[in-house]
């Protein structure tokens, strides 16, 4: 595939990412993974060390399923929203029929009082395939330089 | 409702209401700043042991982490006898911090200002210029070296969890634990464990809110409804809450789930809480295998001032809080398994960790418990909780329902808080 | 054959003083009086980078004026924290009121 074509595909799953989790159209959040994936969020800290607990990790389409319905449905915390913000995106062929991108983010989070902090940052470490479904997050490893995280995390990064 | 007609006349030294029923706590233990400096003086520095370490984090000579008792900078190190030393991390010549990295292996530790260099024990081994340059300058000719080391710990470690304190007073660490503590740490820690990972949630709100949350065993159901929405822990489950010594330490644990679905939806009816309609999508997420030989597959053992030792199914975690003034503290998850854990073990505990952490699907609540009490008492310091489940006394019990432990960690405060 | 290159003369040197010298094809050097009899050492601490001669030597011990390491002056042998690597020792010879080390000048 073209490079430029290959990018600018990218980037438009990147910002359908985000829009979908910060639109709060979260159960259209799983669809953007295939059915055996790998969703990580973990420490910069961790992550260095070669030490494997992360904050959220799914290795299914499922159990993302699972995250949303919590969210929904179980877990009790403050009303929040957040503004995701994507830049320095690099995008490589893997020549396997999957692509591997790399790119910063940041995430505002406002709570119910109207302020807006940085809650977290870091980067995205994706793995994404095609088909006629279109594109998908195989994996998407989110390692976020913020290690004190803030109350408590419920939205997925 | 009970409450103070009086402000207290000295902020430092709390009044507590006397009540007929329940037990009464004063908001402003919550929010005062004299009231938290106090307790960094008498709880922190006083006759009790903080955690700082697993010894599992600091396994080889030179390794060293830096951490907190209260908001007092320490650092934990292993020398090259194998020894652990806790050290104040401040320097003997003009107070900088002297080790400025979470962890890390050093053969020595040097102060990067005029670099003081100390061994692993604190011992001061040399400082720059000693005898000036050229005959000028350089320290007097007293100065012994010998004088002017770290401020070191009383530290004792039990199964590898490593403790320390300010106080000469304080009791040897298995006496100040009290057997029921002990017991049930030795039972977690039966064998070397390997650390998995750490995690970093800051609350801002107090933290002896934390402290009340960790020895309060009927929230779950209630708060942390992950359970119940896909059918998992209820109130009905076996468990007991239990003292240690002065009602300072506390023991929660409930046994495997005899889940009774009638009970519950007894228990329940009427509470928001009842809805087993939503089973896992995948419920790899709870697959576990035992890890211990009883039927106990929940501990919350609150360790007074600042650590809790869990087992939450598979996982295993240490929780330790540093304070960051009255209405913050970090809560640092130190996340473990055993060093003999087979791959497929470990996959168990990393997905498990799914339920705790900050992200925790069956914690994550505790972190909105502390805040909204912090915001709602802010400017109520004469008014008072109640506290009465379980019949308002600090006393065991063989059941979940209850705040009896709740009331224990407040008995032993107040008197640690109390004038000398 | 090895020439000798003269390093300084005797009564430059004095226990307690010892006496910093530059010649080709050698690092830095320090000579010193022990006794009745004089050593050389290369003068940087192997250590820091500091000059051994601004330090304080102590019968046969050389300290560092940096952190106070020490070194014997014979051996080169490191004795205190934080020096730990060896200081480099070179025979030297008396003649003529004068202190000589081997030439390594062209070396």
């Amino acid at each position: 595939m073209d490079s430029q074509a290959l990018y600018h595909q990218i980037s438009v799953l990147l910002s359908r990412y985000v829009h979908t989790i910060d639109d709060d159209e979260l159960e259209a959040w799983p669809d953007l993974f295939t059915e055996q994936c790998v969703y990580r969020v973990i420490s910069r800290e961790n992550h260095a060390r070669g030490m494997p607990v992360a904050a959220m990790y799914c290795d299914s389409r499922a159990m993302l399923i699972d995250r949303v319905v919590s969210l929904r449905h179980a877990n009790i915390y403050e009303q929040q929203s957040y503004r995701h913000v994507v830049s320095a995106l690099l995008v490589d062929d893997n020549e396997d029929g999957s692509y591997s991108a790399r790119s910063n983010y940041v995430v505002y989070r406002t709570r119910t009082n109207g302020v807006t902090e940085v809650y977290n940052t870091g980067v995205y470490e994706d793995r994404i395939v095609t088909d006629n479904e279109g594109w998908r997050f195989a994996e998407k490893h989110v390692i976020f330089d913020t290690g004190r995280i803030d109350t408590l995390m419920v939205i997925p990064i | 409702m009970t409450s103070i007609v009086n402000a207290t006349t000295n902020p430092a030294v709390l009044d507590w209401p006397q009540t007929d029923e329940g037990f009464a706590v004063p908001y402003d233990v919550f929010t005062s700043p004299d009231v938290y400096a106090r307790e960094q003086e008498r709880i922190f520095r006083g006759e009790n042991w903080s955690f700082v370490a697993l010894e599992a984090e600091i396994p080889n000579s030179g390794d060293y982490k830096t951490t907190f008792i209260g908001d007092t900078p320490v650092v934990v190190t292993r020398d090259d006898e194998g020894g652990i030393n806790v050290i104040q991390n401040r320097c003997a010549h003009r107070g900088a911090l002297v080790c400025r990295e979470l962890r890390g292996n050093a053969a020595h530790l040097e102060c990067v200002y005029h670099q003081w260099a100390y061994d692993l024990k604190g011992k001061l081994l040399g400082v720059p210029f000693r005898r000036g340059v050229k005959g000028k300058g350089g320290m007097p000719k007293s100065f012994d070296l010998g004088a002017h080391g770290l401020d070191v710990l009383r530290t004792e470690s039990l199964a590898g969890l490593v403790f320390a304190t300010f106080s000469d007073e304080a009791p040897p660490l298995a006496d100040y634990l009290g057997p029921t503590t002990v017991a049930a740490v030795t039972r977690i820690f039966n064998r070397p464990v390997a650390v998995l990972g750490d995690q970093r949630q800051f609350m801002h709100g107090n933290w002896k809110l934390y402290a009340e949350n960790t020895r309060d065993p009927y929230h779950a159901s209630l708060l942390h409804l992950f359970h119940n929405t896909f059918g998992l822990y209820r109130a009905s489950q076996q468990g007991a809450s239990v003292m240690d010594g002065d009602g300072r330490h506390s023991l929660l644990y409930t046994r495997a789930s005899t889940t009774d679905e009638a009970v519950d939806r007894e228990i329940y009816k009427d509470s928001r809480s009842l809805n087993s309609e939503f089973r896992l999508q995948d419920p790899s997420l709870l697959a576990g295998r035992a890890d211990f030989d009883d039927d106990i597959t929940l501990v919350i053992l609150s360790i007074f001032p600042n650590v809790i030792v869990q087992q939450i199914a598979n996982t295993l975690a240490v929780r330790q809080i540093v304070t960051h003034g009255e209405d913050g503290f970090e809560l640092v998850w130190t996340h473990f398994g055993y060093a003999d854990d087979d791959e497929e073990m470990r996959a168990i505990r990393i997905k498990q960790s799914n339920l705790i952490g900050p992200a925790g699907l069956i914690s994550m609540e505790d972190g909105e418990a502390v805040e909204i009490v912090q915001k709602a008492v802010v400017r109520d310091r004469e008014r008072a909780s109640y506290i009465a489940m379980g019949g308002g006394r600090a006393e065991d019990a063989e059941h979940l329902v209850t705040e009896g432990a709740i009331i224990g960690f407040w008995e032993a405060y107040r008197q640690q808080m109390a004038a000398a | 054959m090895s020439s000798l290159v003269r390093l300084c003369a005797v009564d430059e040197v004095s226990e307690g003083e010892p006496r910093r010298v530059v010649v080709d094809g050698y690092p830095p050097l320090a000579v010193y009086q022990v006794g009745d009899d004089y050593f050389v050492t290369a003068d940087t601490c192997t250590h820091g980078m500091a000059s051994l001669c601004e330090g304080y030597q102590d019968g046969e011990e050389i300290e560092c004026p940096y952190h106070g390491g020490a070194f014997n002056i014979k051996s080169g042998e490191p004795l205190a924290f934080p020096c730990t690597e060896p200081l480099e020792t070179v025979p030297v010879e008396l003649a003529d009121d004068a202190l000589w080390v081997a030439s390594r000048a062209g070396a």
